[in-house]
């Protein structure tokens, strides 16, 4: 392999060239087996799940497994949105409205802190700046106590407030934001000045509709993280019906007990739906998100 | 990384021309207004419970009856509790395993679908592979857990086909962590694979053009193009995976439980029992200030390592 960079100096052989082309299609060959390997390996789970839970509940777990619908019992789904033990469209609803509530709150705080940092002029800004950074490096596990006794002592507990006060705002957003503000050009806010435009004004008509991309990108993780927290309402929520969807479901089992199995999977199906919708339709921002985000970190 | 970040403006080098006139405190005054509700949100959630917790270690506090002081007792207890070394290898095992397996494999699926495909394949790829990173946890547990289990699960139905024994996934201390190290793999890789595609997507495909006049094959164009030139991403994608796999909660919660015993508990579920299952908060302080001098020490030992592979142009 050392030798490999004065090779090319040398007139290739046809036999090296053969050699050569051999390597290239086995390095191809075994990049599409292993996408189409590990791609079959992560959705069959989920392709299982929605075709047993179109199973007749007396066969749900019949072996050989479907990896593709062969009944089509919609009935189950039936009984899990009209289930007297599980109320889907309330818990639905709870985490809607706090990732809503969040998604919303965290563009504007995240969005005009970042316009503060990257484009206005203050006293103490760097230092405050660098208080944003540095938080991002502490994990989330360390204040997890903290926090609770916080929520507690505002008397939040078993509120939604619980899990929506401490997200209103992100560090990880500040930069996100912050970074692309500061990639704008100077003279397009120096017009604006000219124009007489204020600062609310740069930062409302001007800066946020240029950074479409980067406010989606946010907006996308923040709703997923919010509609996906786990550590929170376990934490915080008490009373059942203010649970959110992923709660709900982790403890589905041991409200169903030995129930119908098909109906279990049938509740995770409607729970894992509007993501999935999601997904297809902001999967072009995700991508880009994770670009953006990935480069500036 | 700070020094760099905060000196990066090419405004804050001028002389600002009106230092001290009504204009400049009117920007200051604008500046302290748009940050404020940040500021506010980082101070009360984030700061305030770090020194807060910071505080904790030296006290005795059940959440019901007032703090007691407790000195460095919490400090020392670390020292003798045996249970917190052996769920810190489990920690250790699970986190240098699954970033590991999660990088290793988030790369090479970023270089596959970073070729020429048609357009539907590529879509359809892509959103196979990242549909487990947008699903929440807790549901996707409860099928893996039909998947896993011993007597009619999926899986050892299906190694059952291929002439294997059934292996007790969750049940066994053999296999629990590993169980959780597979799920996580399954569940995160396509993260990974999203960041290390964003990152070839930015290497300009010149590079890749020369090394092929020259010659170079699959394989020499991975080496002597790719690895260099994705080092940065790679680092920080190997930074953000190692913090994230040391804290996993959820993906082994909803597993197993951190059973059987304790073979797959982790150091967060520990925490988490020690605060709010035996309302010990000071000393579950003390626990996470040692996980975070972990990830501090880690992180720190990783930039200085990164001189030594990671390629800035």
């Amino acid at each position: 392999m050392a030798t490999t960079t004065g090779s090319s100096a040398r007139p290739i052989s046809i036999h090296k060239e053969y050699r050569k082309s051999v390597w290239l299609h086995l390095g191809e060959a075994f990049l599409w087996v292993l996408l189409i390997g590990i791609a079959v390996i992560e959705i069959a789970p989920i392709s299982w799940m929605f075709s047993t839970s179109l199973r007749d509940p007396k066969n749900s777990f019949d072996l050989p497994p479907d990896f593709w619908p062969t009944a089509l019992h919609w009935q189950n789904y039936l009984a899990v949105i009209n289930s007297p033990d599980i109320e889907f469209m309330l818990f639905f609803w709870n985490s809607l409205k706090i990732a809503l509530i969040v998604t919303g709150a965290q563009l504007l705080t995240c969005s005009m802190a970042g316009y503060a940092f990257g484009r206005l002029r203050f006293f103490g800004r760097d230092i405050l700046f660098g208080l944003f950074l540095a938080s991002l490096m502490v994990p989330a596990t360390v204040t997890l106590i903290p926090s609770f006794i916080i929520i507690r002592s505002l008397d939040l507990m078993n509120t939604h407030w619980a899990l929506i006060l401490p997200s209103v705002t992100s560090a990880f957003g500040v930069f996100l934001l912050r970074q692309h503000f500061k990639s704008l050009p100077e003279e397009l806010l120096d017009a604006a000045k000219i124009d007489g435009a204020g600062y609310f004004r740069i930062y409302w008509q001007i800066l946020l509709p240029l950074t479409g991309p980067a406010l989606s990108a946010l907006g996308i993780f923040t709703f997923l993280a919010s509609w996906n927290n786990f550590v929170g309402p376990l934490l915080f929520l008490r009373d059942w019906d203010k649970f959110t969807f992923p709660i709900a479901i982790a403890t589905i089992r041991g409200y169903m007990g030995s129930g119908n199995q098909s109906e279990v999977l049938a509740g995770i199906m409607i729970s894992i739906f509007p993501l999935l919708v999601f997904f297809l339709l902001a999967q072009r921002w995700i991508v880009q998100g994770a670009a953006i985000t990935g480069l500036k970190g | 990384m700070t020094s760099t970040a905060l000196s990066d403006d090419r405004i804050d080098r001028q002389a600002n021309p009106q230092k001290g006139t009504t204009l400049a405190r009117r920007e200051a005054w604008a500046g302290y207004l748009f940050a404020t509700p940040a500021l506010l949100g980082l101070l009360v959630f984030t700061a305030l419970p770090i020194v807060a917790s910071l505080v904790l270690i030296f006290l005795h506090y059940d959440l019901l009856t007032p703090p007691k002081w407790a000195g460095v007792e919490n400090v020392t207890r670390l020292t003798s509790d045996s249970r917190m070394f052996r769920i810190y290898w489990n920690s250790l095992r699970l986190t240098v395993g699954a970033t590991f397996l999660n990088n290793v494999l988030g790369l090479l699926l970023a270089v596959g679908l970073n070729r020429a495909m048609p357009w539907g394949i590529r879509y359809l790829l892509r959103t196979s592979i990242f549909f487990p990173v947008m699903t929440t946890t807790a549901s996707l547990a409860v099928v893996w857990r039909f998947l896993l289990t011993q007597d009619r699960g999926v899986v050892n139905f299906l190694i059952g086909q291929i002439g294997l024994d059934p292996v007790p996934w969750l049940s066994s201390s053999a296999w629990a962590l590993a169980s959780a190290m597979i799920y996580d793999v399954w569940k995160s890789c396509g993260y990974l694979m999203v960041i290390y595609l964003a990152g070839l997507q930015g290497i300009p495909t010149v590079y890749y053009e020369a090394a092929r006049i020259d010659g170079a094959g699959f394989w020499q164009q991975f080496r002597n193009v790719t690895l260099p030139l994705i080092s940065p991403t790679a680092f920080f994608a190997i930074v953000i995976s190692l913090i994230g796999a040391f804290q996993i909660f959820d993906n082994v919660w909803v597993l197993t439980e951190g059973g059987p015993g304790d073979a797959s508990r982790v150091i967060a579920m520990y925490i988490y029992e020690k605060a709010f299952r035996g309302f010990e908060m000071g000393y579950a302080s003390a626990v996470s200030f040692t996980l975070f001098i972990i990830l501090i020490t880690l992180t720190m030992l990783q930039f200085l390592g990164a001189r030594r592979w990671v390629h800035y142009e």
